[in-house]
């Protein structure tokens, strides 16, 4: 017979419940390894879920939305065009960011199981190759202090949460590393710019997420 | 319909709209291509990617570029109460809203069996973690994973989900937990 207490994990986990309700599940959660079982793994699911990526298509879908939005065609000579599609660095940098996912989190993860920033690089120290700055010191302080509470409340998530984020922190700064890397012999591609930004923010958001976890104990 | 105008998703971490310079999306709202262009491309994975989970790959390209057009559209009533990112994010949401009630006029897929996902395999031996997820969450029923989406990656709330969706809070926080207790079979 299905525990009735396994219908209200989510509401419990989302703090949904009444204080009444969350108190006879917390009663119930002391007693019961089932739930409190899947209390932990309905937790990493939201966790993961949380520290999604996001992934450009394919292929460009531009040439399709300017043709309905009747935009003109840009002017620019063929070969040039030509020579941009042939470097394709958005790509490059793409399956970069696939590969370390789908080997990096789960290499240190396996062998590392120290904290996110403890990662190898890649290659050279970025600091070594940038020749360009990427400061930023309210970004900066708001991970600092968001990596401080996760360091803080560690002891209040369950150990795979805790490995799940940390693989996926890993994954994101090396992401980051090689966005500034490939920068680096490469300043002015609009394209790294906006992989580097939105790798940064998925780090903020991550962090932020993991924080709220803590503070929700 | 508009329903999204109504509500406020949470989407804290991407307000500072660091990716969407004002002058970009001014530009853009004047008509300036190349400045929509680059709005494109700066936000392109994270709609597309939105698109795609909601979709289950389903029409993503399609649907990704009518939530650019829209955007081109309807840029001109774009006036800062929120940042460009929430902005763009609720018409996407919206966008493919319309689609899936286009393709059913009822919301019975809320209610769709169990057995579609009971035909995926356990989890799975390669380390792509990130990928078998995904792979894992385009098997949920469209409802469940419509909400799951919604709530767990995208961070709406149950009021919110319930307004988009035209159902109860209950509805959504039920079709949370299922779609939940079906993916931790594929979490290790």
């Amino acid at each position: 017979m299905t525990d009735p207490w396994i219908d209200r994990l989510s509401e419990y986990l989302d703090g949904e419940l009444t204080p009444a309700e969350r108190a006879a599940l917390d009663t119930h959660l002391a007693g019961c390894r089932q739930c409190a079982m899947t209390l932990d793994e309905l937790r990493a699911v939201a966790a993961r879920a949380g520290a999604l990526l996001p992934r450009a298509p394919e292929s460009d879908l531009w040439p399709g939305i300017a043709q309905r939005i009747d935009a003109p065609p840009a002017v620019v000579p063929f070969s040039t065009r030509r020579r941009r599609f042939s470097f394709t660095m958005p790509q490059l940098v793409a399956a970069g960011l696939a590969l370390m996912i789908m080997s990096g989190g789960g290499v240190w993860v396996l062998n590392h199981g120290g904290r996110a920033t403890d990662m190898p690089k890649v290659a050279a120290s970025p600091s070594a190759v940038l020749p360009i700055s990427f400061a930023d010191p309210h970004y900066d302080e708001a991970i600092a202090d968001l990596q401080q509470t996760l360091q803080d409340g560690r002891s209040q998530l369950d150990p795979q949460t805790i490995r799940i984020i940390e693989a996926n922190l890993a994954a994101i700064d090396q992401a980051i590393d090689q966005c500034r890397q490939a920068l680096a012999a490469d300043p002015a591609n609009l394209y790294l710019h906006n992989h580097l930004a939105e790798a940064r923010q998925r780090k903020l958001a991550l962090l932020r997420r993991a924080a709220e976890m803590v503070n929700k104990g | 319909m508009e329903a999204l105008a109504l509500v406020a998703p949470v989407q804290a971490a991407f307000e500072s709209d660091a990716a969407a310079p004002r002058d970009e999306v001014a530009l853009a709202a004047r008509g300036d291509v190349r400045a929509f262009e680059a709005l494109y491309r700066t936000h392109l994975p994270r709609v597309h990617s939105l698109v795609r989970r909601m979709r289950a790959g389903r029409d993503a390209d399609e649907l990704t570029q009518d939530v650019f057009v829209r955007v081109w559209q309807k840029l001109g009533t774009f006036r800062g109460d929120s940042s460009f990112t929430t902005w763009l994010h609720r018409l996407a949401v919206n966008v493919v809203i319309e689609r899936f009630r286009t393709e059913q006029a009822s919301r019975a897929r809320l209610h769709d069996g169990e057995e579609i996902f009971n035909t995926l395999a356990g989890p799975a031996l390669t380390r792509d973690v990130g990928l078998d997820f995904e792979a894992a969450l385009e098997k949920l029923p469209d409802g469940a994973r419509e909400i799951f989406v919604l709530h767990d990656v995208e961070g709406y709330k149950h009021h919110e989900i319930a307004t988009l969706l035209e159902i109860s809070a209950g509805t959504s926080k039920a079709q949370l937990h299922r779609a939940r207790m079906m993916l931790r079979k594929h979490l290790t």
